[in-house]
């Protein structure tokens, strides 16, 4: 009986959510382009009219019009909006290639490193956290202080040092070859330490705080050691916020592979961004940030929906409050600021 | 402050059940199954037990008895050796059969745990992992038993849980802590200390988070079990009467140091130390006369016809939720109240005493019915006239921890309700603060302190302070004193009584301690599930109920078993 | 009358919690030079001619990369300068820079968060709706974005960072609004008299401020990393502009002067770290 109604209400909770979902990813098309347009001048016109270019008078006053450029702000929005939601992201300024053909090249390697990046912040955070609750002192208090440092040094440096040491000095990989296996791994280390600080932060607190907790010492009197008590009673509670942080994580992955990609001279979305804001090339600007935001928005999606299904005591609640399946107020936030 | 002890035991008018806990058993008991030597527990630098020694033969009962901060569940954590890691250092010696443990490797002491030594812990609701199956965790206790397969262990855990009373075991064993209630949750708890038949259970506040008829059906089951399974209990409690009632011998700690210690019935009756004869005077159900005098003077008024009635609350009903999920948490709840005297709402959690009280203060509207209060309707009323009634009608919250904003100071907090109905200047305020704290018995020197500078006694006072200021005509009490020690609460209830006998002051008292309301009423209302079984005055609730209900909710009174003579 | 007296809620022991209290009150040595390390920071911003007397500017071309030395603490560059001296000087813009981001989160994102919390209903479902917007805008990808809008400086590599910053604040405010709004003492100050207003400027304000000013803290070193990072890709003030990620940029293509990149990545660190040590001290005393 309670169940039908929890399904009744997880059902309406997952429709409710979706179409969120569906409104923030529009929104976020219309915030991008908002403040693309308000960009000083008029670098598109000052792209088509560049000699290199080799676009006619005429040539150029067609592009213009055909994107309708010489429009309202309003009646632009409008139009790339509707063509956007017919799937049609538009036309690179500076290549002449179709945008989705541009992002379509790069995302995969892309892809593989914010995946790869994810994986070692998870194993880096849960080895950390178990470190910090079952080595000896002074290791495991000392490990404490890890999250802490890994917030406060550069993305850029962490990378720089890496490849000053593996690549420069004991020639490990080479950082042109960037299709290789070691060289992703070491962009994804980069990536992924300040993920991992963040994850292993809320994963640290939470087991503190579900070490204190009652339960964890009427456990212990029924005779339970300390690694029984934390892999059949910390683990699952403590672990379980970490869904939702992992896919809020998915943000920083995609924000700091800007700079990842440049350091490691990879292709990839983040060099695209890049090269795109030297070259003031909007279209496709606009595509990847809204691609980003469509693959944050799909994530946490899943993930605040999934989050139901794993925590029995949100189960009920789940067609109630979208926030019950949000961490804890006691959890700290994860801070968002990339590098 | 503390009024003369009136310790000459007073008449109940019912024979207290006979409590197996005190049964006698044969002869004198062997061997001490525990014994403690100079126990001392330090946290960080603080010692909060102090050379601390007892013994429990087997099968016999002891309860270590005191107030917060005495240091009786610490001890009981020591015992079991789950002190926080780091923080807690307990020296001394305990003795388990002769054996010493306490500085025993962990390793060598894990063994004891839920083997001999059972916990049953305070709050049911915490003390099971919430997002595993209670069956899980019911494994835990059962692998304990040796010798027996996966399947002999299901059945072991069913067994148990039948034992203890639960009416659907297998329910229970695949049910989240969540699906059940507290009072369920605590016969899982009991089951699981007991399922590997330790020879000692330590129970750590068994039933202080729980409602008093439960409360009394959770201790039948204890000494039930400890009687029929032969385990010593280690009993500990803030209610002295509850400890006469269960265990054999008691031990009264304060701050951490033994006050006296001895056989039930001579500590419970004739106690020597100044501080468990306080202890008992300040137990409502032992003393229920206690503010005769002052109370007496509000019985007047409600026995005189010409005295105009307070407050009107004809045909309330309040229902909650949608469609779907009705709840109707007051059900045609009608009273008065005559000016000056105290009515009590008493009633368990879910009777609908809480939604009453927010109805009769305007925080939520009635689907039906009315209220008046001093001749003016409640109800309908814009926000402005609202608050010119709310200015003579008050409430002082149950939990003191959070009815006050942490970032303010006492003076502040006191005359926030001057400033916010703009009464006086700025020096007449600053008198009108000052006296209220006087007539609370609060110095001045505390008024620059945050409330997390005070205690729980003062943080309260400060509370009724703040309801007094404006002079209002009526005050509505929910709990007032349920989040404080016994002490405590004797101190507040004093200072209420006063002011009720000076000022003239109605009050409304929402309380599931009939014992204490006892002390204080006039008039008194049984509510269960939203309506008022029964209407009366206290000598005839008290003396001649006509609801089961009502006798049930007495019966769960502990009054400390065979004293009352 | 003893410390405390709640006999249900409280089950930690009064002891410990009095250790708790006097040791929260003792601030621990780590925060000390924590704050130590800003009033240093603060000082290089305010006043860099005190620290060091070196052209930041112009280079004296016969110090080409003069290692770490007592004459010049981190080393020479490319040519002849100071590293100090232009880490010092570059103090100021990456910390005011940090603080404008700071400013601009903290103000829009609290005011939406508190006007989200504490009026509900439409606003709220409104508000959260843009909230989750900026949310699901990678934020780094937004500041580039804002910042290439904007043209690339460090004041608007500033107001980018902080305009990221403002999601994480608004749901900040928003929680603490929601916690007090429903906490007992607020609906105590209603039935004495208070009005709406009052409740939200005496009440909700003050206790959610303690949070707020934590997240302040944290967000305050997140921001130099974000401008640190903008300045890396030269998005930022061109040389000889000696911001601390600009410098790093510049330093890592001489990679046979490493001190070019750890002497700025040193003081980033630090500085970075001092704020998070207060930010957690702060959570932790709250």
């Amino acid at each position: 009986m309670a169940d039908r109604v929890g399904n009744r209400g997880y059902v309406t909770y997952a429709l409710r959510r979706a179409a969120q979902a569906v409104v923030v990813i529009l929104l976020a098309y219309v915030l991008t382009f908002v403040v693309i347009s308000v960009l000083p001048g008029d670098p598109v016109t000052t792209t088509l009219r560049n000699p290199q270019s080799g676009f006619t008078e005429e040539q150029i006053a067609r592009i213009v019009s055909y994107y309708g450029l010489d429009q309202p702000v309003l009646v632009q929005l409008w139009h790339s909006l509707s063509r956007f939601l017919t799937g049609d992201l538009g036309v690179s300024l500076r290549t002449n290639l179709p945008v989705s053909h541009l992002v379509a090249e790069v995302v995969p390697s892309t892809l593989v490193l914010a995946a790869s990046a994810l994986a070692i912040a998870v194993v880096l955070a849960f080895t950390i956290a178990f470190g910090v609750q079952y080595l000896p002192r002074p290791f495991g208090p000392a490990l404490r202080a890890f999250p802490s440092l890994f917030l406060s040094v550069p993305t850029f440096l962490i990378g720089l040092l890496l490849i000053q040491l593996f690549s420069f000095q004991l020639g490990l990989f080479r950082v042109i070859d960037s299709d290789s296996g070691l060289a992703t791994f070491f962009a994804a280390l980069t990536l992924g330490i300040f993920v991992s600080a963040q994850i292993a932060e809320v994963l640290i607190a939470n087991l503190d705080q579900e070490a204190r907790q009652e339960y964890a010492g009427v456990a212990r009197s029924r005779g339970l050691g300390q690694v029984q008590l934390l892999l059949r009673h910390l683990l699952k509670p403590s672990a379980l916020p970490v869904v939702t942080v992992l896919a809020l994580m998915v943000g920083e992955v995609l924000g700091g592979s800007v700079i990842t990609e440049a350091i490691f001279g990879r292709a990839g979305v983040g060099s695209l961004v890049q090269r795109s804001v030297s070259t003031q090339d909007l279209p496709v600007l606009q595509a990847v940030v809204t691609l980003a935001a469509v693959v944050f928005v799909v994530v946490n999606l899943v993930a605040d929906l999934v989050y139901p299904l794993l925590d029995p005591r949100v189960r009920l609640l789940a067609g109630q409050r979208r926030s019950t399946a949000r961490p804890e107020p006691g959890v700290p936030e994860p801070g968002v600021a990339a590098r | 402050m503390a009024p003369q002890d009136r310790l000459t035991t007073t008449t109940l008018t019912r024979h207290p059940l006979p409590a197996p806990g005190v049964a006698p058993t044969d002869g004198p008991h062997p061997a001490a199954l525990l014994r403690v030597e100079g126990l001392s527990v330090a946290y960080g630098g603080d010692e909060v037990v102090s050379g601390v020694g007892f013994t429990v033969a087997a099968g016999a009962s002891l309860a270590l008895i005191g107030e917060s901060g005495s240091g009786k569940s610490t001890i009981a954590r020591a015992l079991l050796r789950l002190l926080p890691a780091g923080v807690g250092r307990a020296s001394g010696r305990v003795e388990f059969d002769g054996r010493e443990v306490l500085g025993l490797p962990e390793r060598h002491f894990r063994p004891l745990r839920g083997r001999t030594l059972g916990f049953v812990p305070q709050d049911p609701n915490s003390s099971l992992n919430p997002v595993r199956t209670i069956g899980m965790q019911a494994q835990e206790a059962a692998r304990l038993v040796e010798g027996i397969d996966a399947g002999e262990r299901t059945d072991l855990v069913l067994e148990t849980f039948a034992q203890v009373g639960l009416t659907d075991p297998r329910r229970a064993y695949d049910a989240y802590p969540h699906e059940l209630s507290g009072g369920m949750l605590q016969r899982v708890l009991i089951g699981l200390a007991v399922l590997p038949r330790p020879s000692l259970l330590v129970a750590d506040e068994p039933t202080s988070a729980l409602d008093v008829t439960i409360q009394k059906r959770i201790l039948d089951l204890l000494s039930g079990l400890r009687e029929s399974l032969g385990i010593s209990l280690l009993l500990i409690t803030h209610d002295l009467a509850i400890a006469a009632e269960r265990a054999e011998s008691l031990i009264v700690l304060k701050d951490g140091v033994v006050q006296e210690a001895g056989p039930t019935a001579s500590v419970f009756a004739r106690p020597t130390s100044a501080y468990a004869r306080q202890l008992h005077a300040d137990v409502p159900a032992l003393n229920p006369d206690r503010y005769a005098d002052l109370r007496a003077v509000g019985a007047t008024r409600a026995a005189d016809p010409s005295t105009p009635v307070k407050i009107e609350v004809r045909g309330v009903t309040k229902t909650f939720g949608t469609d779907g999920n009705r709840i109707t948490a007051v059900n045609g709840v009608s009273f008065a109240v005559p000016a000056g005297t105290t009515h009590a709402l008493v009633g368990e959690s879910g009777s609908g005493k809480t939604t009453a009280i927010r109805l009769l203060l305007g925080l939520e509207q009635p689907d039906v019915g009315r209220i008046v209060v001093a001749g003016e309707e409640l109800h309908g009323r814009s926000h402005a006239s609202l608050r010119g009634v709310r200015r003579h009608l008050q409430l002082v919250y149950q939990n003191p921890f959070t009815s006050l904003d942490p970032t303010w100071r006492v003076e502040r907090l006191v005359r926030e309700p001057l400033d916010r109905f703009a009464i006086g200047d700025k020096r007449e305020r600053s008198q009108l603060v000052r006296a209220a704290l006087e007539s609370v018995g609060l110095g001045e020197h505390l008024l620059s302190r945050k409330p997390s500078a005070l205690s729980g006694g003062q943080r309260q006072r400060v509370a009724i302070a703040r309801a007094l200021v404006v002079r209002p005509d009526v005050i509505v009490l929910d709990e007032p004193t349920s989040a404080l020690d016994v002490s405590v609460q004797a101190d507040i209830v004093d200072v209420l009584l006063r002011l009720q006998a000076e000022l003239g002051l109605t009050y409304v008292f929402v309380s599931h301690d009939l014992a204490l309301v006892r002390q204080l009423a006039h008039t008194v209302s049984v509510m269960e599930r939203g309506r008022i079984v029964e209407h009366g005055t206290v000598t005839q609730i008290f003396d001649d109920p006509q609801e089961q209900y009502t006798r049930t909710l007495l019966d769960s009174i502990p009054v400390g078993a065979g004293s009352a003579s | 009358m003893t410390l405390s007296a709640v006999a249900r809620t409280a089950p930690a022991p009064a002891g410990s919690r009095r250790a708790r209290r006097r040791s929260a009150r003792r601030i621990p040595p780590s925060v000390l030079l924590s704050v130590l390390v800003l009033i240093v920071v603060v000082a290089w911003s305010v006043a860099p001619g005190l620290f060091t007397s070196q052209d930041p500017v112009n280079g004296i071309p016969a110090d080409l990369f003069r290692p770490p030395s007592a004459a010049h603490w981190f080393g020479t560059d490319q040519i002849g300068r100071d590293v100090f001296s232009r880490v010092v000087h570059g103090t100021a813009s990456s910390v005011t820079s940090a603080l404008v981001a700071v400013a601009i989160g903290l103000v829009v994102g609290g005011l939406i968060g508190l006007l989200s919390g504490f009026l509900g209903g439409i606003v709220d479902a409104t508000l959260a709706r843009f909230v989750d917007v900026l949310l699901a805008i990678p934020s780094f990808l937004m500041a580039v974005v804002v910042v290439s809008a904007l043209g690339f400086e460090t004041i608007n590599a500033a107001i980018a960072t902080g305009v990221s910053a403002v999601a994480v604040f608004a749901r900040v405010m928003r929680s603490e609004v929601l916690k007090t709004r429903s906490a007992v003492f607020v609906e105590a100050a209603l039935v004495l008299g208070g009005s709406r207003w009052h409740v939200l400027l005496r009440h909700v304000l003050p206790n959610a401020s303690r949070s707020v000013l934590q997240l302040a803290v944290l967000q305050f070193g997140l921001s130099i990393l974000t401008i640190a990072s903008l300045a890396f890709l030269g998005y930022g003030d061109p040389p000889p502009a000696s911001d601390w990620g600009l410098l790093v940029s510049i330093g890592k293509d001489y990679p046979l002067a490493p001190w070019l990149v750890w002497a700025p990545a040193f003081v980033t660190i630090l500085t970075v770290l001092s704020l998070n040590r207060i930010s957690r001290w702060l959570r932790k005393t709250a």
